[in-house]
């Protein structure tokens, strides 16, 4: 019906003109994926020239982009993902926020909280190491924006991109970065683990820990931290705590890291399975999604905190 | 479903009086319901409790659950209110504004937090539940408790964006909620024209068919909601709306009622009444039953066949009865020890034991009253489902850990066969706490008499076993 109607058409009315724009229109979208009404209007601007309508769509996106993101800003945005990744001595834990959980299932959102991420680790590399086992750097939304690229463009501009592309509202919120010295092993744990691409990992809630081997024993310590990792994104420690700290009353209200009971094998608490390998914890940092928080450390005496 | 409808249709008298006493500020909300409902049921159908209760379903209309997919700058809150709108014109609905569908203040009383809206419509040919949800998790959580488990589903796609990265992630939550018919409404066609339309309906053709669906066949409407709240164009306004009701009608079938499946009752008490025989009571969850006819006795690894020979509810014998009714049912030749609580009593052969399934859970939040921590696979936990209970251990196939406040599909091994089946709501619980709930979604085959033995065994005896057949190979 749709068809013989079109058919019809393209027999009495201008056939050629309307044969090339239909075609022309649905080839733009099927390449570019902008927008029906964008693709449209990119047509129109260049008398239906495909070649020149694509590049001002791909001139264009950056701009529709920032005015879809100004549009849509101030939209509360609760669901997204942390994605966390960790390079040799370098660690990095970021958070990026949408509008609904299916944008944050979705593969373009993805790409973003990746970049960002690697935004992260690239800055963590430039960025001094001072003194003490560890750096720690903690980002807020405005400084994130800043941040560049590989491709030379700043983050706020890949976001806004993205924010054109999934027409949700989307915030970096927060990141932290680690920096340790080289006889610190650093591990990363992201919930739920369904997606790892690069070495980074994605989930609703991530953590990064840093381990310290105190004794020289032959361990294997890339499982023994991931475990432990696992721990500090299930439990939720809010502390490491030291062996001044009274182990709470009831066990499951335990907040020291140091106290809890083992999430792997609850039958025994973290202090042991740290005893038994010989490996002290330095710092552990826990991002959950969406959770009530602003970017803010620990003031310990051994962390510089640049900025 | 079927004692949803009639609590719904002959209630209002009796809630109305009950519920001014006790929550006299809901009161304008039931007010509402009695103003749409009388234009379907006569007046004096209101006045008597029970023995109306047959009739009723028969001048009602069959009810059928929707609700609206899509992006959230497409226009799915307005089409909703667009529907409300055009219906009421016709005084099948309530009108509703775009401001009033909001989340439903008493959901979050239930106990667990689902953001959802609910309305309530009609066409000329069916009733109509209307679920709104805005993310994923939500559409989840209304599976799992079973607030309203949606039959089809209205996906929204705005004509002036064509069909956006994420709605693909719209599709697979429809499939992993189980919704197989979806009918398209092409949103915003007062800013569009025609061939931007046709080639949205071409995408999203093709999108459906990818993932799935009968993506040729699909009915698609186009219009614009905008335009039929406000009154204006009503050829693609209300219009649209009509047709677009008339393909939901048509295209989304109606589920089949309680009361036309085979008869179960899930046992809650058996008694030996001297002279007479085995009597059982129960609720009659499905079906209808009367006097003479087989039935079978399953659960427990057990299997009985018998006959019904008397019906009794309230002390008084009844020739048949229903679904929803709370009856006394007694049964021939078999010995009051054969039978207990958690067995059900259905037609023969409609139900089988079961000991493997898998299943979507909703595992409580610590506010919510679940516990605190999370839980990984292996852990033991008892499964409470109609009458009965049973140990159960649980694998969690794909992840390593279930946090408190997340859904997840979970593999449930019990440790006896009894009677669950696809579709089927439990709760799980750890000693005090219930820790979650589920429905059954598919059923896996039964466990082997060696895989049973594995479920008891400790954490030493498993590891010792996994480390020796990785060994072996």
């Amino acid at each position: 019906m749709m068809y013989a109607k079109t058919i019809a058409r393209y027999l009495h009315i201008k056939p050629s003109c309307w044969a090339s724009e239909k075609s022309q229109l649905a080839v733009l979208r099927k390449k570019t994926g902008y927008t029906f009404s964008n693709c449209k209007k990119a047509l129109e601007m260049h008398n239906n020239d495909l070649i020149q309508a694509e590049g001002w769509l791909h001139k264009q996106a950056q701009a529709l982009g920032w005015s879809k993101a100004t549009k849509l800003e101030g939209r509360q945005t609760t669901q997204g993902l942390v994605a966390v990744a960790v390079d040799k001595n370098k660690g990095a834990l970021v958070e990026v926020n949408c509008e609904t959980d299916f944008v944050a299932k979705n593969k373009t959102f993805q790409d973003m909280a990746e970049t960002a991420t690697q935004a992260c680790l690239h800055f963590t590399e430039r960025q001094p190491h001072i003194r003490g086992p560890i750096t720690k750097i903690g980002l807020d939304a405005e400084q994130l924006r800043q941040l560049p690229t590989k491709d030379g463009k700043s983050l706020a501009d890949h976001l806004a991109l993205m924010i054109g592309s999934l027409g949700e509202n989307a915030t970096l919120r927060r990141a932290v970065c680690f920096k340790t010295d080289s006889n610190i092993h650093l591990s990363a744990y992201a919930h739920p683990c369904g997606t790892e691409h690069n070495k980074i990992l994605l989930g609703r809630f991530a953590g990064l820990i840093a381990l310290k081997q105190k004794e020289q024993k032959d361990i294997d310590i890339k499982a023994l931290g991931r475990n432990l990792c696992q721990h500090v994104v299930g439990m939720d420690p809010k502390k490491i705590g030291t062996s001044s700290d009274e182990p709470a009353k009831n066990p499951d209200d335990e907040t020291c890291l140091i106290h809890q009971e083992y999430l792997i094998d609850n039958t025994s608490i973290v202090n042991d399975v740290l005893e038994e390998y010989g490996v002290e914890v330095i710092d552990f940092k826990r991002f959950e999604c969406g959770e009530n928080l602003t970017v803010g450390i620990q003031p310990l005496s051994h962390i510089e905190t640049c900025q | 479903m079927a004692s949803f409808i009639s609590a719904r249709v002959i209630a209002p008298s009796l809630a109305r009086s009950l519920k001014q006493i006790l929550f006299s500020c809901e009161l304008a909300r039931i007010h509402n319901h009695a103003r749409i409902i009388p234009c379907v049921t006569p007046k004096y159908l209101h006045k008597r409790w029970y023995a109306t209760e047959k009739k009723v379903y028969q001048r009602v209309k069959p009810h059928c659950n929707v609700g609206t997919i899509g992006h959230v700058d497409h226009g799915k809150t307005t089409l909703t209110a667009a529907i409300t709108k055009v219906l009421s014109d016709q005084k099948l609905a309530q009108a509703k504004k775009y401001s009033d569908i909001d989340n439903a203040p008493e959901e979050k009383a239930r106990g667990i937090t689902i953001n959802v809206a609910h309305i309530e419509y009609q066409t000329e040919t069916r009733h109509y539940g209307h679920t709104d949800c805005p993310g994923h998790a939500d559409y989840i959580k209304n599976m799992i408790t079973g607030t309203a488990q949606m039959d089809g589903a209205i996906l929204v796609v705005a004509a002036t964006d064509g069909v956006m990265p994420q709605t693909r992630e719209h599709l697979l939550l429809a499939k992993q909620i189980g919704i197989n018919y979806i009918v398209v409404f092409i949103n915003k066609a007062d800013a569009a024209d025609k061939e931007m339309v046709e080639l949205v309906e071409m995408e999203i053709r093709e999108l459906m068919t990818e993932m799935g669906f009968d993506g040729d066949n699909v009915p698609v409407v186009t219009g614009s909601a905008l335009c039929a709240l406000e009154g204006k164009n009503p050829e693609i306004g209300a219009e649209a709306i009509l047709k677009l009701l008339a393909e939901v009608d048509k295209y989304i079938p109606t589920p089949t009622r309680e009361l036309d499946k085979p008869f179960l009752l899930p046992i809650e008490h058996v008694y030996s009444i001297p002279g007479r025989g085995t009597v059982v009571t129960g609720r009659l969850e499905r079906g209808v039953l009367k006097k003479g006819a087989e039935c079978e006795f399953v659960g427990y690894s057990k299997t009985l066949k018998s006959t019904i020979t008397g019906i009794e509810m309230f002390h008084q014998i009844l020739e048949q009865a229903e679904a929803g009714d709370q009856l006394g049912a007694l049964v021939r030749g078999v010995k009051r020890d054969d039978l207990r609580r958690g067995m059900v009593m259905c037609k023969p052969g409609s139900v089988k034991s079961n000991d493997h399934v898998e299943a979507q859970v909703y595992i409580l939040s610590k506010e919510e009253g679940g516990r605190a921590k999370p839980f990984t696979s292996f852990i033991q936990l008892q499964m409470f489902c109609r009458t009965w209970d049973c140990s159960c251990q649980v694998i969690v196939p794909d992840k390593e850990m279930v946090m408190p406040g997340e859904d997840s599909k979970l593999v449930l091994k019990m440790i006896r066969p009894m009677v669950l089946e696809q579709g089927q709501r439990f709760t799980l619980r750890d000693g005090l706490l219930t820790l979650g709930t589920g429905v059954v979604t598919n059923v896996l085959p039964h466990l082997s008499e060696h895989e049973r033995l594995e479920i008891t065994e400790g954490k030493k005896a498993r590891e010792k076993r996994l480390a020796s057949e990785t060994g072996g190979k």
